[in-house]
């Protein structure tokens, strides 16, 4: 310490070790809070179609096209230390050789903390003039904004189209059974652990695992001929009668 | 520092004496603000306080934000608080420098001055 640079080198060393250890309580102080997380979802169309899923499908394959209603809470995945939720929807259907299960993600979305969407930077005190009279206009403005800013994590989706359609690696998914829609997400922090989803019935600490959060069970309809677009038009040219006629001749 | 001034004064060029004390004594005076060198009891102030300011600013920092539930204001505090510590600590100032050491004058341990080592008398 007996010089300038020293000092300096010493008080910055210091201070990395105390900003570590800073960043490991508010990663600790997360187990404090309380989850409970609730979530209602329910099929609400499904066709499966054949055609090409992408516009870079090398082939034409059947593909499901899943609508869903989804009623959730995930306010109490919020703390102080998240930084932004990811959520997503899947569908889980057993193979054909029933020995596992196949999930494909059929709708997603990151949901912004408060803390994420609007940055606090300690500059705004000096550089913001204070609100100079509290007229009827502020407040009705003050007020505004609340409505536009209510408390992040709930989702209320009706008759929703899904983000990306539903293909399996057979090429097949029509008349396939047992397929459910399971509610799925991811909590990042500013600091700390990813934490994933807990499953209903799950419990770790004060986390407790979903409400819900899985549909009943239904099964895949058969292929539909004539549906959206060009390209099942013409798929449904493609018969098997059309082969068979070709063998005759 | 001063060799290069002296390099200077041997050469060809004329330099006036005068301003040449000047400039060095200047240029001391900048280094000893540059080194910043302060005494052993400053030294010892500035480690207990450098540290005591860092963890308690970084305790109060997790405190106020865990509070607020705003992380923006933990890492604001604790950046405050290390800005503080540099701003406390860093510079000499005058009051790390009150009590020199009063060092044995030069020259004054050769004529055996009565140093003593395990009872024995150094010449």
């Amino acid at each position: 310490m007996h010089s300038t640079l020293v000092r300096a080198q010493n008080v910055f060393g210091f201070f990395t070790t105390v900003a570590f250890c800073t960043a490991i309580l508010t990663a600790l102080s997360v187990v404090f809070t309380t989850q409970e997380p609730s979530a209602k979802i329910e099929l609400r169309n499904v066709q499966v179609v054949k055609g090409r899923p992408h516009y870079y499908s090398p082939k034409k394959e059947e593909y499901a096209h899943i609508k869903f209603d989804l009623d959730a809470d995930f306010t109490s995945l919020f703390n102080w230390n998240t930084k932004q939720l990811f959520v997503w929807v899947v569908a889980t259907y057993p193979s054909p050789d029933a020995s596992s299960l196949s999930q494909a993600v059929i709708w997603d979305t990151i949901i912004n903390s408060h803390s994420q969407s609007h940055p606090f930077n300690p500059l705004q005190l000096f550089t913001k003039p204070p609100p100079a009279k509290k007229s009827s206009k502020a407040k009705k403005q003050s007020a505004k904004k609340q409505e536009l800013d209510p408390e992040p994590g709930i989702l209320r989706l009706k008759n929703t189209k899904p983000k990306y359609q539903v293909t399996d690696i057979s090429g097949i998914l029509s008349e396939r059974t047992n397929v459910t829609l399971e509610i799925g997400w991811n909590v990042q922090p500013w600091v700390g652990a990813l934490t994933w989803t807990l499953g209903e019935g799950q419990v770790l600490g004060r986390w407790k695992g979903v409400q819900g959060g899985k549909s009943k069970a239904f099964d895949m309809p058969p292929l539909k001929k004539k549906s959206v677009g060009s390209e099942t038009v013409v798929s449904s040219g493609e018969t098997p009668q059309a082969a068979e006629a070709s063998a005759v001749i | 520092m001063a060799v290069g001034f002296d390099v200077q004064s041997n050469g060809k060029r004329h330099v006036d004496r005068s301003s040449v004390t000047m400039a060095d004594e200047l240029l001391q005076q900048a280094q000893e603000l540059l080194e910043g060198q302060i005494d052993f009891e400053g030294q010892k102030q500035t480690e207990l306080i450098s540290s005591v300011l860092l963890a308690v600013s970084g305790l109060f920092a997790f405190i106020l934000g865990f509070a607020l539930q705003n992380i923006y204001v933990t890492l604001w505090t604790g950046l405050g608080g290390a800005a503080l510590a540099f701003l406390v600590v860093v510079p000499p100032y005058p009051f790390y420098n009150k009590s020199p050491e009063r060092w044995l004058p030069s020259g004054s341990g050769m004529a055996g001055s009565g140093i003593e080592i395990d009872g024995k008398k150094i010449n």
